[in-house]
């Protein structure tokens, strides 16, 4: 191992700046979108908001999942998963325009709708604005103090503290279970509450598994950039990318048996307040949003993630991690659009329109504006620290010619 | 003890006791088949196994003479210990499946002391398990007929749109690729047997088992290859078959029963009893075989976390059923929560709830986790706590469905206990036979784990 400290390289830190430009360019996008389709913002920025928190929230879990199980593909990476998770503040404050813009996504916040209506009345002490403010709040408390307390920890870890690792092993198994229960509820409010009669017990397993998918894919494409230069490129080992590989094509199947599982239970229960959900996207165009869905998300990267050469090559592994994280964003487009119709209403705010499918500018616009700024303040939190957990006892067995096997 | 830990404070676990060579571990793996005189506590076992497993064949006998009447099942709960023990045993039948495929593909060498036992035990559930629905016909030598589409001159088939008939799939293939994994696994093991055997029966017997295995560098390679094609197709199935299970509950609209969370929750929930199982039967394997030395402590902590896990993940499943069930606004799927929770079957919700989610909080402290004597009653309590699931699930689902003109209480009948208990002896008499007939730990691979086999080659680790 040669001597080095393992600082981030300054050129690829330097991204940050072409990336806020892209960001300022979506925020500008944006911010025309606000003062021409207000109804169109919001729903854009909903999906891309949830497209950009996937990513730390992942993170965040699959770094816990590691100081719980150890092994080599964690530790290589533990610096990415850190910095991903220290971003969760900064999504808090971008949660502000949802919050903001309840009333258009959200039916349930119509009080003479809910008034009107049986079923969202019963539902009101759970559905109503304050309670839902409420529990956002404790949301992000809970995964900002987690982030937090774990990055604090590992830097202790650097400075020589050798209860680090016990006790970020310790909050892990917690942490987990806070995860859990936490991302659950933040899909009920979030996305399931957008049609508020409709609902699945499946939907936090659906978002757990999104998340878990897009940050290792995020991570590969950290990890091959920074494979390319020093001091990484002699860390990371073919054998690292193999994990990351197998890990992925481990999620890409969870994803499609979750949700093959909701689909063939609500499509055979075929119950009126559920089957909905399905009718609608399964029609007027969105059928082949579904089916781009089933070959993208699944068959493609699926098939090729199976070959043990394309796993092993950051370079050619880098393309399925791209194409992954493109098709979070379309599933997660699919989860949200088709609750509205194109004119971005909620359908079930006016219960007879129906959705055709769309896709508006802003619906790129606003993960841009939102990624943009993202990433660059992802890449100053991976710039502010070592590349490695240096005093990481497993760290030399993850890093030795085998790659810790 | 025998996990060390290291200055940072974390284990470093060891899955092997020190002290042990090639010699050491195959002469004390197979002298327990060869060479021991089986113990009176053999006997004793195999005595009580053997009582139940009549009991069950009385069982059966009175329900082909009598009809299926003699089950408590009657309209609205026509469902009840029948399929509540298949889903019970299919589920135990999966931590086999895990420990063999999914930790081998991973590389997990914990998995291999207790692989070979675990396999068995998953034979041998799926063996109870399907008995079930074979039985519940009431004629089940027209179970071919009615369970498998064969082409006949009528034109008959069965409903393909039922996850019963799906079940019938994957439970048979389950049964199958399960039953060659663990042959495919013994095969070096019989030909250890056939060489070390002191008398010409055994000699013969497990040398035609060992099918001609010499050893030679051809047969490991091919048998390596097959090995890992078998767990390649072992890992679906740990996570298909009991989706399917859930399939036979949540493709209906019985409300208790139609819920998307089914499949992971089921799957989690088989794991974790599966697990239990596992140590119920490792504990006092180890102890009175003195197996100590391979499987160790590492191996019950293992086992242990991965039930805090799956019962976690099982616990989260009654929170979600209960919150949507509020949270649907439909006030068929309140009122199952609600008679479910303080309904005539309320007993049974509770305390499945106390041990699922409230005794397997216990798993997250180490104390318990080194306590053996603890942990073997939690692995019992934890299979009771199971069973208790799959009855809260079927049996209060059932009995007081939309229309209150058709509510009736489910009791189950004494022939209903037999045949479960009875299937219980013949879980029992198959594993003891097992232990006493071919060796329960995997000998050449407990080989890989002594010092001895630790040869480092620079060039091969580069590769």
């Amino acid at each position: 191992m040669t001597q080095t400290n393992y600082a981030a390289p300054a050129d690829f830190i330097a991204r940050s700046r072409p990336a806020l430009m892209a960001g300022v360019v979506g925020v500008v996008l944006c911010g025309i979108g606000f003062a021409v389709a207000r109804e169109q913002f919001y729903r854009a920025y909903l999906i891309g908001y949830l497209l950009w928190l996937g990513i730390p929230l992942g993170s965040m879990a699959l770094l816990m999942v590691h100081h719980l199980s150890g092994g080599a593909w964690g530790v290589v990476i533990r610096r990415i998963f850190e910095a991903s998770s220290r971003t969760l503040p900064l999504l808090a404050i971008l949660f502000l325009p949802i919050a903001a813009g309840m009333h258009s996504l959200y039916p349930w916040t119509n009080e003479t709708l809910v008034a009107h209506d049986h079923i969202l009345h019963a539902k009101s002490p759970y559905l109503n604005t304050p309670f839902f403010l409420v529990r956002a709040v404790i949301y992000f408390a809970c995964w900002i103090g987690l982030s937090t307390l774990l990055s604090k920890w590992s830097l202790a870890q650097d400075g020589g503290d050798v209860n680090a690792a016990r006790k970020m092993q310790r909050l892990s198994g917690a942490g987990l279970v806070i995860y859990g229960l936490t991302i659950t509820f933040a899909a009920v409010d979030w996305v399931m509450s957008l049609n508020p009669k409709w609902f699945s017990t499946i939907m936090g397993f659906l978002f757990m598994g999104g998340h878990g998918l897009i940050a290792l894919a995020f991570t590969v494409v950290i990890a091959t950039a920074l494979a390319r230069r020093a001091p990484m490129d002699h860390v990371f080992k073919p054998v690292h990318f193999h994990d990351l590989g197998k890990l992925m094509l481990a999620f890409v199947m969870l994803w499609a048996y979750f949700n093959f599982s909701q689909f063939l239970i609500i499509y055979s229960g075929n119950l009126a307040e559920e089957v909905p959900y399905y009718i609608t996207r399964l029609s007027n165009g969105w059928q082949y949003v579904a089916l781009g869905l089933l070959l993208l998300h699944f068959v493609l990267p699926f098939s090729m993630l199976l070959s043990r050469d394309l796993k092993r090559n950051a370079n050619r592994l880098i393309t399925i991690a791209v194409l992954v994280i493109v098709m979070r964003l379309v599933d997660i487009a699919f989860l949200v659009s088709p609750e509205f119709n194109s004119a971005g209403a909620n359908l079930h705010a006016g219960e007879d329109a129906v959705s055709s499918a769309f896709v508006n500018w802003l619906d790129v616009a606003a993960p841009l504006a939102i990624g943009g700024i993202w990433v660059a303040y992802f890449l100053r939190q991976l710039g502010s620290r070592p590349l490695l957990p240096l005093r990481e006892p497993d760290l030399a067995k993850a890093i030795a010619a085998t790659g810790g096997h | 003890m025998a996990d060390a830990h290291a200055s940072d404070g974390r284990v470093r676990p060891l899955v092997i006791e020190p002290g042990h060579s090639f010699e050491s571990v195959t002469g004390s793996i197979s002298e327990i088949v060869l060479t021991q005189k089986p113990t009176k506590g053999w006997f004793l076992g195999l005595t009580i196994g053997f009582a139940l497993l009549m009991g069950l064949l009385l069982a059966i006998m009175n329900l082909l003479v009598t009809g299926i009447g003699i089950w408590g099942n009657n309209v609205p709960v026509g469902w009840a210990f029948d399929i509540i023990n298949f889903v019970w045993w299919i589920g135990i039948g999966h931590a086999g499946t895990l420990i063999s495929a999914i930790l081998l593909l991973f590389r997990q060498q914990w998995r291999t002391s207790i692989n070979r036992f675990a396999e068995a035990m998953t034979l041998f559930a799926v063996a109870c398990a399907a008995l079930f629905p074979l039985l519940h016909t009431g004629r089940p030598w027209l179970s071919a007929f009615w369970l498998f589409p064969y082409p006949n001159t009528m034109g008959l088939w069965p409903q393909f749109r039922s996850p019963l008939i799906w079940d019938v799939f994957a439970v048979s293939t389950y049964a199958t690729v399960s039953a060659m994994f663990w042959f495919v696994g013994l095969i070096p093991d019989l030909a250890t047997l056939r060489d070390r055997a002191t008398s010409p029966v055994q000699r013969t017997i497990y040398g035609a088992l060992a099918m001609g295995w010499r050893g030679s560098a051809m047969h490991w390679q091919r048998y390596e290859t097959a090995y890992l094609l078998l767990a390649g197709l072992s890992t679906p199935l740990v996570l298909s078959v009991h989706t399917v299970v859930s399939f036979d509950f949540s493709v209906s609209q019985l409300p208790g029963w139609h819920a998307t969370v089914f499949p992971p929750y089921f799957v989690a929930g088989a794991i974790y009893s599966g697990f239990a199982m596992v140590l119920t039967l490792a504990i006092p394997l180890r102890k009175f075989y003195k197996l100590t030395d391979f499987i160790t402590m590492h191996h019950i902590h293992n086992m242990a976390k991965v039930m805090l896990v799956t019962g976690l993940i099982v616990s989260y499943g009654y929170m979600n059923e209960a919150f949507f069930a509020w949270y649907s606004g439909n006030n068929f799927e309140q009122f199952m929560m609600k008679n479910r929770m303080f309904g005539p079957y309320g007993w049974a919700y509770w305390l499945l709830i106390s041990i699922n989610a409230g005794v397997v909080q216990l798993f997250w402290f180490r104390k318990v986790r080194d306590n053996i004597g603890l942990l073997f009653v939690l692995s019992i309590v934890v299979n009771i706590g199971m069973w208790l699931e799959r009855f809260v699930i079927i049996v209060t689902s059932l009995h007081r469905d939309f229309l209150p003109s058709s509510w009736a209480m489910y009791y189950p009948t004494r022939w209903d206990f037999t045949m479960y208990f009875g299937t219980i002896g013949l879980f029992v008499s198959l594993l003891f036979l097992f232990i006493r007939f071919l060796p329960m730990i995997s000998i050449f691979e407990m080989r890989t784990m002594v010092p001895e086999a630790k040869v480092h080659d620079e060039k091969l680790e580069a590769l």
